[in-house]
């Protein structure tokens, strides 16, 4: 269960700054990942490190990422829009 | 082990033993299919395929990111005598517009029929130009009565096709019958190959729609009627060590992988959880469908020692899916020290003596299986004395019956009865061992590109001024390949950022990365006197650095 943490002034930071963390600790060269880059074209994932990416982000927010998002996720603000929702979708559950 | 019959025949037969499959999806889910259960599943889905007009022979495509769903569809595609022609599902094969156009070039070389996937995956499909093809959603309700029992085929009926690559424009499809599949699960599970016992248990994490997975795996264990937990591909690609994890905890024997994936546990299974795995059970280690480096087995070996895995586990192999899927495995774990310079310019494997400047280290994967033959031959089809390198030629029940439709490929690939792999390797003490490929194939991770489609991609660049393309992988034996792009342009019309937009191109329409993009005057690249791009000729001038002069 995720649990919150000292409330941070704006909780979407969290999910953003995180994932960027994890971002920069798969790719194999140094990145600078902005909201707009994709991860394919702009960072130069392979389909590989998307799956690592996928499984760090579900260990890290303790979210389960559907099967079928996977396929339309390009940019990394569409990952952190989908760990939010997934989050979100988590906390009202619990 | 195992008794000749239909993959309908088999799952008979294996419906009356207490045994199955698990299988895990992508979020850990797992779920247990008994090979009773599944054969039930599959008169009911062979009841709904032949309510739809669908007849013996006919090609059904198969698209289903559930391993659960996929198991259930295969067999009933089968129950109901027809083709299935298994597609790569969305989640792997990148983004939806690379998925729908991959699938669709697929249905239509393969002229499927029908097409039965899951109604997630079902609006993803582009099927344009497709109109006559049947939708059946599995997880849709279907009120068909079952059939009694599975329309009868004969072992000389089309049992699979099996496409090798989705990212061209022509794909080829493997065609393989029921006595193809058969021979080799027969070999795979036999005394020559694994050497199964009814005790052994499975663990695959190999994708279905692909040779390895589907008949290494599945149809194996199903024919051998042992207990498999089969895995989503998905889970392990997202935490490697859910594979050592599930073998841990299943007290599983057999497991296979390509190299890639031991190499990825190595790199990714953090020493804290090796800690909490028991792989002492792990009696075959099989290692194949790509390249195997001695380096990587000797790393997973060391890493994973403290988990209880044994060295002597490994069971190197090689097979293509021309030959249904296996060749030969080693029946231990042998590698051989050869002089580099030695193989690379004479094409003869001496072993090293002390003080060889350079050595490459190559892994044994074994004789072929009975009944069946492999021979070293030299460019004229003569067979080679032992350490002499050349093409890998293998003859037996296991060859494919050709490119569907194709038959031009095929009389390229089927000689006189003999299946030219395209594989290059030499033989030491009746071992095979391979060093290489003569076509120009590029293999990642265990895919497999083919240069032209990537050759195509790069040359659909909006605003590239090019007059020539040349893709190709430089083989370093022991290491990974290095994947090279040559351009010819001139320095003027060369953007400074023409190499950026090339490995772009490429990492989205394939998702291979380039390691090198080479921009060269015009007039660089070696051609035929037809124009046509002489690939290999450019790849040699590119090593000896005189691809500009």
């Amino acid at each position: 269960m995720p649990v919150p943490t000292a409330t941070p002034s704006d909780p979407s930071d969290r999910f953003e700054r995180d994932t960027i963390d994890i971002l920069k600790r798969i790719s194999r060269r140094p990145i600078d990942p902005k909201l707009e880059s994709e991860l394919l074209a702009d960072l130069g994932f392979d389909s590989l490190q998307v799956l690592e990416l996928v499984g760090e982000l579900e260990d890290h927010f303790a979210i389960a990422v559907p099967l079928n998002d996977l396929t339309h996720i390009k940019t990394l603000a569409q990952v952190v829009a989908e760990v939010r929702s997934l989050v979100s979708a988590q906390e009202h559950q619990s | 082990m195992t008794v000749a019959g239909t993959v309908a025949q088999a799952l008979i037969r294996a419906a009356r033993s207490d045994r199955g499959i698990r299988a895990i999806e992508h979020d850990g889910r797992p779920l247990s299919l008994s090979y009773a259960a599944l054969l039930d599943d599959a008169l009911q889905i062979a009841g709904a395929l032949v309510s739809r007009g669908l007849k013996p022979g006919d090609r059904v495509a198969l698209v289903i990111p559930e391993i659960s769903g996929f198991i259930r569809a295969f067999f009933g595609i089968s129950a109901a005598g027809l083709v299935p022609v298994p597609l790569c599902p969305p989640a792997q094969a990148g983004d939806v517009a690379t998925f729908a156009k991959q699938s669709q070039h697929i249905l239509d070389a393969s002229h499927a029929r029908a097409v039965v996937t899951s109604s997630a995956v079902a609006p993803l499909l582009d099927l344009t130009g497709l109109d006559r093809l049947t939708v059946l959603a599995l997880d849709a309700s279907s009120d068909a009565t079952p059939l009694a029992e599975p329309i009868r085929r004969s072992m000389d009926d089309v049992a699979l096709l099996q496409f090798t690559s989705g990212s061209t424009a022509a794909p080829k499809g493997v065609v393989l019958t029921h006595a193809n599949l058969y021979a080799n699960v027969a070999g795979i599970v036999g005394p020559h190959g694994l050497g199964a016992r009814t005790t052994d248990i499975g663990v695959s994490w190999l994708p279905l729609y692909h040779d390895m997975g589907l008949i290494g795996m599945l149809l194996a264990a199903m024919y051998a009627r042992l207990d498999t937990i089969i895995m989503s591909p998905v889970l392990f690609l997202k935490r490697p060590s859910s594979w050592l994890e599930t073998i841990s905890r299943y007290k599983a024997t057999v497991s296979f992988a390509p190299n890639f994936a031991y190499e990825l546990c190595v790199r990714r299974v953090k020493p804290s959880q090796i800690e909490g795995f028991d792989l002492a059970s792990w009696r075959l280690a099989g290692c194949g469908a790509e390249p195997i480096r001695a380096d990587t087995l000797r790393a997973f070996a060391s890493h994973f020692a403290a988990a209880g895995f044994d060295r002597s586990s490994f069971v190197p192999s090689y097979g293509l899916a021309e030959h249904a899927l296996a060749v030969c495995f080693a029946q231990r774990l042998v590698i051989d020290t050869v002089d580099a310079d030695r193989l690379v310019r004479q094409s003869i494997a001496v072993p090293s003596v002390n003080g060889s400047r350079r050595v490459v280290r190559l892994v044994a994967c074994g004789r072929p299986f009975p009944h069946h033959e492999l021979r070293i031959v030299d460019e004229d089809g003569r067979s080679l004395p032992d350490r002499h390198v050349g093409a890998i030629v293998c003859r037996g029940p296991s060859v494919m019956q050709g490119y569907f439709e194709n038959p031009s490929a095929t009389a390229e690939a089927l000689r006189g009865g003999w299946l030219a792999t395209g594989d290059l390797g030499y033989l030491a003490d009746g071992q095979l061992f391979v060093c290489g490929r003569t076509k120009d194939l590029i293999i990642r991770q265990g895919r497999k590109y083919h240069p032209p489609d990537l050759e195509a991609a790069i040359a659909e660049l909006p605003g590239l001024r090019t007059s020539g393309i040349v893709v190709f992988a430089i083989d370093h034996l022991d290491e990974a390949d290095e994947v090279v792009a040559v351009l010819e342009a001139r320095a003027s019309a060369a953007s400074h950022d023409i190499e950026d937009q090339v490995r772009r191109r490429v990492r989205e329409t394939a998702g291979l990365e380039l390691d090198r993009v080479v921009v060269t005057p015009p007039g660089s690249i070696p051609r035929t006197t037809s124009g046509k791009v002489r690939r290999s000729e450019t790849r040699e001038r590119f090593r000896m650095g005189t691809l500009s002069e």
